[in-house]
C-alpha cells in the first residue's frame, strides 16, 4: 500500500519544500511501513517457531515437544532395526530333498547315558528337595514385533512367568534363536526341546510355554507325583481325541514331556510333518482331511501331534496323559471376564474352573500377523490376565493394582517394624521339604 | 478519491485511522495464531496438526512402506472375523493405542496413604533386624542364607515402567535386556525379580528403587544378598563369577574409586546402576540415610542443588540417588566407609561408551571369565533411554550398539548348544557344533552348561 506510493513518486526530484514536506510524509510513510514490515517479521518468526520449531534468534528451548527431526530419524532407524534381516529369511532356501527330515542322529540309549551321568554328577541331580527339576522353555522371535505393543506383552508376559517360576524353584529358558530353518514357526519349539534335553540331563522335565500364555494362578503347584508313570502331560481331552478327532482336542502351548528315550523317539515321530515348503503343505492337506474342524493351512505341531497320538494310539498313548482337572492351558475366551467372579467367590492354589491356573491367549497374534479376534479384547483381556496374577505376587508385599486395567498400584497394608510376623508366601506353597 | 467524499483533514484522518487499524488487526492475528499455536484451538487444531495434515497428503505417496502401513492394508482386506465392531475396529494391533484403555478403578480395598505432615521415611524404623532375621533363618532351615559354603543366594533385582514404551523399540530391547539378565542368572543359581510397580510416587523415577529394595529385604529374610541392576544394562561375561568372598567384611559393593569420592567426590566417581546390598541392619540404616534426596518434588529440587554444589562435575538437575551417594559417603566416611566396597577390578559396571567397540578385539585376544576390561562383566548403557524416544546419545548408535552387546552375551550362551550369532550384528544364528548321538560325551567350551559354581552341595551318601 504504502510501498506503491513510495515507488510512485520515487522519481520525483526533491526541489521545493513542497516536496520536502511531501519527502518528510513518505520518511513517515516509510517509517510506518517499516514498523509494519517489522511486525509481519516478527509474526512469520513467531508462527514458523510455533509449528516447525526453527528459531532464527535462538530462544532458550524449555520446549517440550521432540525436536521433528529427532523423531523422524528415530523412526527410520526404527524401521531398519525391524526390517533388518528378516528372520525366517528366504535367502537360505530351503531345497527339496528326498531325505527325511531328522532333528539330528538317531539317540539310541539315552536313559542309560543319562543314568550314568546323573551318577557322575552329583552336583547336578535331577531331583532337587524330593521334586524332580524342571525347565520351563518359552521364546519368541529375535526381531522386534511388527507391532510394537506386542513387545510389551511379551515382557509382562515373561515377568509372569519370571514370578511363577521364582516361586516354585523352576528355571526358565527364553528362547530367541531359530535353531533350525526348516523347523520354523511353530514348529521351532521341537528342535530346542530335542538340544536342551540332551544338554541337560539334569533336567527330569521340559514345560514348553507359549509365550502368549500367562500364569494366573501363582500359588497352583502342579501335581507332577501324580505323573510318575507317564513321560508327556499335555492339556486336551480323550473324547476330542479319539472319538472325535478334532484338531483342538489337545494343547500344544503348554505341556510336560519328561527326558527320556520315549520323548526324543517321539519327537523324532512328531518332526516329519513340520519342514518348511512343500512337506508342511502337503501335510498340511492330511491333516485338514483327517482331523475334524480343521481350517486349510500348512501343518501345525498341534494338529501333528494329534494325528499322531490317534494314529498311532497305541504306540504312544500308554505314556500320554490327558489333563484335564486343571487349565494346565486355559482358553482365555470364556475365562478372562470372570476375574471379578473369582476374587469374589475363590481363591487362588486351585488352578481350575474356580482359579484357572494358565490363561493362554490363542489366535491373539499380538506381535504380529493379523489374529483372529479385535485387539482391543485380546490386550484388554492380556492386561487383566496379567494384573490378575501381579496381584496375588504384590499382595505378599502388601500393594495391589488400582483396578485390572491399571499399570498403577496402591498400598494395602501399612509398614510395620516385625515384617516377620506375617505368614510369607512361603507358607502357602507346598513346603519343600 | 476519499478526499472528494471527505474532504482533505477527514481524509487523512481516515487514512491514518485505516493505517492504525492495519496494525492493529495485524496485531489481532498474531495475537490468535500464537495463542493457537500454544494453547490449540479445539477443533480447529494446532499448527502442527495442520502441518501434518500437509505432510501425510504430500507424503503418503512416496513414504516407504514400513511394515505398520503393510499390516494395516493387508488387514483391510481381510474379512473381520469374531469380534465386537468396535471403534478401533480392526484386528490390526497398529493404531489401536492400549494407553486409552488402562484406567485405575475402585475396587473396595483400602489404600493406605503416608501421612503427608511427616517427615519422609521409607517405613517405621526398625532396630533389630539383624535378630529378627537370624530368628527367623533359624526357625526355617529350609532356606537357608547360604546355598553352598561359599556362596550366598542372592536376589538380582530390576525393572521398567508397567506402560508401553514411547519408543516402539523400547519393549523390544527391554525383553533382550531380561532374556539377558535370566540366562546370567540361571547359570548362577541366582533369582531375578522383575519390578513393573511404582511403591511410592513420591519416590519416582530413579529413587523407586529405594523402598523396593527395603520392602524385599524385609520380605525375603533369606536373602544374603540384593543386586541392583538397571534394565539397560547388560551381562557381557557370562562365565564371570562374582568374587562373594571377598566382599563378606562388607555390606554394600558399587563399582567405583575411592580416590574420586573421598578426594575428589566426583558426581561418577561410582555408578548405583549395579550395585550389591547385604541385607542386614547396617543396609536398612543406609538406606534411610539416602532416602530424604528423594522426595519428589520440592525436596529433590533443593537437593540436587546443593549436590550440584557439592560434588565435582556435576550437571544442574534434580538430585539422583547416585549423587545422593556419592555424597554420603564422601562427607560421612567415618560412619560408613568401612563397610563399603568400591570394586573396579571387574566391570560390576562397564560404560558402554569405551567397551563397545571393542568387542572384536576381546574375542580375538581373550576370553570370558574375566570380568574385567579384556571381559566386561557387565556393559551398561547409560544416557541411552532405549524406551524414551532420545536420550544423551544418538539413536542409532545406542539400538546398534545394544545389539552387538546382546549378540556378545548371548554368543557364550548359544555355544553350549553349538550354536553362534552370524555377526555381532547379525540376530541370526549358525551352527558350530554338529548334532552328535552321544551329546554327554561333548563338552562345551566354556564349560558353562554345568559350572562348578552352579553344583549342588553333595551329600556324602552311600
Amino acid at each position: 500500500m504504502g510501498l506503491k506510493r513510495i515507488s510512485s513518486t520515487a522519481g520525483a526530484l526533491p526541489t521545493t519544500t513542497a516536496t520536502a514536506v511531501r519527502r518528510r510524509r513518505h520518511g513517515g510513510q516509510k517509517c510506518g511501513n517499516l514498523k509494519l514490515t517489522i511486525l509481519c517479521g516478527i509474526i512469520t518468526i513467531l508462527v514458523l517457531r510455533g509449528t516447525i520449531g526453527i528459531s532464527l534468534i535462538s530462544f532458550p528451548s524449555e520446549s517440550t515437544t521432540i525436536p521433528r527431526h529427532v523423531a523422524e530419524e528415530t523412526d527410520r532407524i526404527v524401521a531398519e532395526i525391524r526390517s533388518g534381516e528378516n528372520d525366517d529369511s528366504e535367502s537360505e532356501s530351503v531345497t527339496l530333498t528326498n531325505r527325511t527330515y531328522t532333528l539330528g542322529p538317531k539317540i539310541i540309549d539315552w536313559d542309560s547315558s543319562r543314568q550314568k551321568w546323573l551318577r557322575q554328577n552329583r552336583g547336578f541331580p535331577n531331583y532337587v528337595n524330593g521334586k524332580p527339576r524342571i525347565l520351563l522353555v518359552t521364546g519368541s522371535q529375535p526381531g522386534p514385533c511388527n507391532n510394537p505393543i506386542g513387545d510389551h506383552y511379551l515382557l509382562k508376559s515373561t515377568k509372569n512367568k519370571i514370578d511363577y517360576c521364582r516361586m516354585h524353584n523352576i528355571e526358565i529358558v527364553y528362547n530367541m534363536a531359530n535353531l533350525d530353518e526348516e523347523l520354523s514357526g511353530y514348529w521351532t519349539k521341537l528342535p530346542l526341546i530335542r538340544k536342551l534335553m540332551v544338554s541337560h540331563p539334569e533336567a527330569e522335565w521340559i514345560w514348553w510355554m507359549d509365550s502368549d500364555a500367562f500364569f494366573t494362578d501363582m500359588l497352583f503347584e502342579i501335581p507332577i507325583s501324580k505323573y510318575e508313570p507317564y513321560n508327556m502331560v499335555v492339556h486336551g481331552y480323550p473324547n476330542l481325541l479319539f472319538e472325535e478327532k478334532s484338531w483342538i482336542a489337545l494343547n500344544t502351548g503348554s505341556f510336560l514331556l519328561r527326558n527320556r528315550q520315549w520323548s526324543l523317539d517321539l519327537l523324532d515321530s512328531w518332526a516329519p510333518m513340520g519342514p518348511k515348503g512343500a512337506v508342511r503343505e502337503e501335510a498340511g492337506k492330511i491333516l485338514t482331511a483327517n482331523l475334524k474342524d480343521r481350517p486349510s493351512f500348512e501343518a501345525d505341531d498341534q494338529s501333528a501331534l494329534i494325528y499322531l497320538l490317534v494314529s498311532r494310539k497305541d504306540e504312544w498313548m500308554d505314556k500320554v496323559f490327558l489333563e484335564n482337572s486343571y487349565y494346565l492351558h486355559g482358553y482365555w475366551v470364556g475365562l478372562v471376564d470372570k476375574y471379578e467372579e473369582y476374587l469374589e467367590s475363590s481363591h487362588p492354589g486351585l488352578g481350575d474352573e474356580r482359579w484357572p491356573f494358565v490363561t493362554h491367549f490363542v489366535g491373539c497374534k499380538t506381535c504380529g500377523g493379523y489374529g483372529d479376534y479385535t485387539m482391543e479384547s485380546c490386550l484388554k483381556s492380556m492386561e487383566r490376565a496379567f494384573n490378575f496374577a501381579d496381584n496375588q505376587l504384590l499382595d505378599i508385599y502388601g500393594f495391589r493394582h488400582k483396578g485390572l486395567l491399571s499399570p498403577g498400584v496402591k498400598r494395602i497394608r501399612s509398614e510395620t517394624t516385625r515384617p516377620l510376623e506375617r505368614s510369607l508366601i512361603r507358607s502357602n506353597i507346598v513346603d519343600v521339604v | 478519491m476519499l478526499e472528494r467524499v471527505l474532504g482533505p483533514r477527514y481524509a487523512r484522518q481516515f487514512q491514518r485511522i485505516v493505517r492504525k487499524g492495519k496494525l492493529t488487526l495485524l496485531c489481532l492475528v498474531l495475537t490468535v495464531v500464537v495463542l493457537r499455536g500454544n494453547l490449540g484451538a479445539g477443533k480447529f487444531g494446532t499448527p502442527e496438526k495442520d502441518l501434518d495434515e500437509i505432510r501425510e497428503t504430500f507424503s503418503y505417496i512416496r513414504r516407504r512402506a514400513e511394515p505398520r502401513r503393510v499390516l494395516e492394508e493387508a488387514t483391510t482386506a481381510v474379512e473381520q472375523k469374531s469380534g465386537g465392531g468396535t471403534d478401533n475396529g480392526g484386528n490390526s494391533y497398529a493404531e489401536f493405542d492400549i494407553t486409552k484403555v488402562l484406567k485405575d478403578e475402585e475396587d473396595g480395598v483400602e489404600e493406605f496413604k503416608r501421612d503427608p505432615s511427616q517427615p519422609y521415611a521409607l517405613g517405621p524404623k526398625i532396630s533389630d533386624w539383624d535378630q529378627q532375621r537370624s530368628e527367623w533363618l533359624t526357625n526355617n532351615p529350609n532356606y537357608p542364607n547360604f546355598i553352598t559354603d561359599k556362596k550366598p543366594r542372592v536376589l538380582l533385582v530390576t525393572g521398567s515402567s508397567p506402560k508401553p514404551c514411547e519408543n516402539p523399540v523400547g519393549d523390544h530391547y527391554l525383553l533382550k535386556s531380561i532374556k539377558n539378565k535370566i540366562d546370567y542368572c540361571r547359570l548362577h543359581s541366582i533369582d531375578i525379580f522383575y519390578n513393573m510397580a511404582l511403591l511410592d510416587a513420591e519416590m519416582a523415577g530413579f529413587w523407586a528403587k529405594l523402598p523396593l529394595i527395603r520392602k524385599l529385604l524385609l520380605s525375603h529374610p533369606e536373602i544374603e544378598f540384593l543386586w541392583w541392576m538397571d534394565s539397560d544394562a547388560m551381562f557381557t561375561d557370562m562365565a564371570f563369577e562374582v568374587p562373594w568372598e571377598r566382599y563378606k567384611d562388607h555390606n554394600l559393593v558399587m563399582h567405583g574409586w575411592n580416590e574420586m569420592i573421598y578426594d575428589e567426590k566426583n558426581w561418577i566417581g561410582l555408578n548405583t546402576g549395579s550395585f550389591l546390598l547385604r541385607n542386614c541392619q547396617w543396609s536398612l540404616d543406609m538406606l534411610d540415610t539416602w532416602a530424604p534426596m528423594g522426595p519428589k518434588v520440592k525436596i529433590r529440587e533443593e537437593a540436587g542443588k546443593l549436590l550440584t554444589r557439592e560434588l565435582k562435575g556435576r550437571p544442574t538437575f534434580e538430585a539422583d540417588d547416585q549423587s545422593a551417594m556419592v555424597y554420603i559417603l564422601a562427607t560421612q566416611k567415618e560412619k560408613w566407609g568401612d563397610k563399603v566396597y568400591l570394586e573396579n577390578h571387574y566391570y560390576l559396571h562397564g560404560y558402554w561408551g569405551i567397551l563397545v567397540d571393542k568387542y572384536e578385539d576381546m574375542i580375538e585376544s581373550y576370553h570370558p571369565g574375566f570380568g574385567d576390561h579384556r571381559w566386561p562383566l557387565v556393559t551398561h548403557f547409560v544416557g541411552c533411554k532405549p524406551c524414551g524416544k532420545f536420550g544423551d546419545y544418538p539413536v542409532e548408535r545406542c539400538l546398534k550398539q545394544m545389539d552387538r552387546a546382546f549378540n556378545f552375551g548371548d554368543n557364550q550362551i548359544l555355544q553350549m548348544y553349538g550354536f553362534t550369532h552370524k555377526s555381532l550384528g547379525s540376530r541370526r544364528v549358525k551352527r558350530v557344533r554338529n548334532e552328535t548321538s552321544n551329546p554327554l560325551e561333548v563338552r562345551d567350551e566354556l564349560g558353562l552348561l554345568h559350572p562348578a559354581f552352579k553344583a549342588v552341595k553333595v551329600e556324602p551318601s552311600s
